[in-house]
């Protein structure tokens, strides 16, 4: 593999984009390893989604070092390892795709000028993803200061419209037998659960995508966002209540 | 402060379903829900909403978002600092072209509106004799 190398990564960034990394950026904090008694605790799952993560952390860790000596192959495998999540993130915080892609690809060229301050001490990806719940809060603000409304794809159907108590949606994404049309109802539904995601409040937004859709531990999601457990706990509740009670309609 | 700790028991119900509770927390959840119908009920609805949630199908970026992340760092290195002066070399050309066209336009204007304000009358000259006797009232006089 050539080894192209940049050496603008290792040129201090200009003052403009230091204030913009700094708004989004913040230093990687230690995190503890595992204690041999909570390995002893896990169950073989468990076990094994741990020797997995350990391994991306390791490859990820290659990868930042190779970036740092300005080789552009690295950041291309970052990018390529952590586009979909990224970008999956910002789809269902903003609810358009054109909006998301700009915001996903804004977070990468920020930890592309910003890896210098990653000082390696937590892992990348609570790091890239801090970065990336950052970059997205403030859109989120700047687009509400600017009245700004979301693009959610709906099916305007009236049937698509409907609650199920009056025979319009369905339970559960993609119907028990295949075929075309419980595929369009999967869609339906998928659309009827982004525009009352949309609706939240971001803080609960942001946790319901992290936990429920995109599958994070808690304790990434406490580095990530900087809660105390206890208030995780309890905020995620109430997210989860709240779309709940949105949902209820079509729900059987 | 019985209310206070149903409030309790009932914040722990998402964790309880993420099993990210303690056992004696956990315990506390279950009995709960085995003395509250109200709880099971909101229990159910929490997992059938979560289930919703979960079953959302995986979101894929557009096959070229690398392309274009490493399109958007190459233009803004190039609109960085060193190369600046190249981008706006042009406009520097174009903003002398148009002034010195205005300037031209300008005095071509003035001169054409006023050809007699070309020269300034100095008072102290004596104007020249004139050179036809015929309109001179002095020289035709005997």
């Amino acid at each position: 593999m050539s080894r192209v190398t940049d050496p603008d990564l290792r040129a201090p960034p200009s003052p403009r984009v230091e204030a913009l990394i700094a708004e989004v950026v913040e230093p990687d904090e230690p995190e503890p390893a595992p204690s041999p008694a909570d390995n002893a605790n896990l169950t073989p799952e468990q076990r094994e989604e741990a020797a997995r993560r350990a391994e991306q952390d390791r490859r990820d860790r290659r990868l930042v070092r190779r970036l740092k000596e300005g080789d552009e192959r690295a950041f291309q495998e970052l990018v390529q390892t952590y586009q979909n999540r990224i970008f999956g993130l910002m789809l269902r915080m903003i609810s358009n795709r054109q909006e998301a892609e700009d915001l996903a690809q804004e977070v990468f060229i920020i930890v592309y000028r910003a890896i210098g301050s990653y000082r390696g001490e937590g892992r990348f990806y609570t790091w890239l993803y801090r970065i990336a719940s950052n970059t997205c809060k403030n859109r989120i603000k700047y687009l509400k200061g600017r009245n700004f409304h979301r693009s959610v794809e709906i099916d305007e159907t009236p049937q698509a419209q409907l609650p199920a108590s009056e025979g319009g949606s369905i339970v559960t994404l993609q119907s028990q037998v295949p075929g075309p049309e419980a595929a369009a109802e999967g869609t339906r539904m998928e659309k009827v659960i982004q525009r009352e995601l949309a609706a939240l409040d971001p803080e609960h937004r942001l946790l319901i995508v992290l936990r429920d859709i995109q599958g994070l531990t808690y304790q990434d999601i406490i580095r990530i966002t900087g809660l105390q457990e206890g208030t995780l706990k309890s905020r995620l509740h109430r997210a989860r209540l709240a779309l709940k009670e949105r949902l209820q309609p079509y729900m059987r | 402060m019985a209310e206070q700790k149903t409030a309790e028991a009932e914040a722990l119900m998402s964790a309880y379903l993420d099993e990210q509770l303690a056992p004696e927390e956990a315990a506390r959840v279950e009995k709960m829900l085995a003395e509250s119908p109200e709880a099971r009920e909101e229990m159910s609805g929490l997992q059938k909403m979560l289930n919703l949630v979960k079953g959302l199908p995986e979101v894929e970026a557009p096959p070229d978002f690398y392309e274009k992340v490493a399109k958007k760092i190459r233009r803004r290195r190039y609109l960085r600092g060193e190369n600046l002066w190249l981008l706006t070399l042009p406009f520097q050309v174009l903003s002398v072209v148009l002034i010195l066209v205005v300037a031209v336009t300008y005095m071509l204007l003035h001169l054409d509106s006023n050809p007699s304000g070309q020269l300034e009358k100095d008072p102290t000259v004596v104007p020249p004799p004139a050179e036809n006797p015929a309109q001179d009232p002095a020289a035709a006089s005997p």
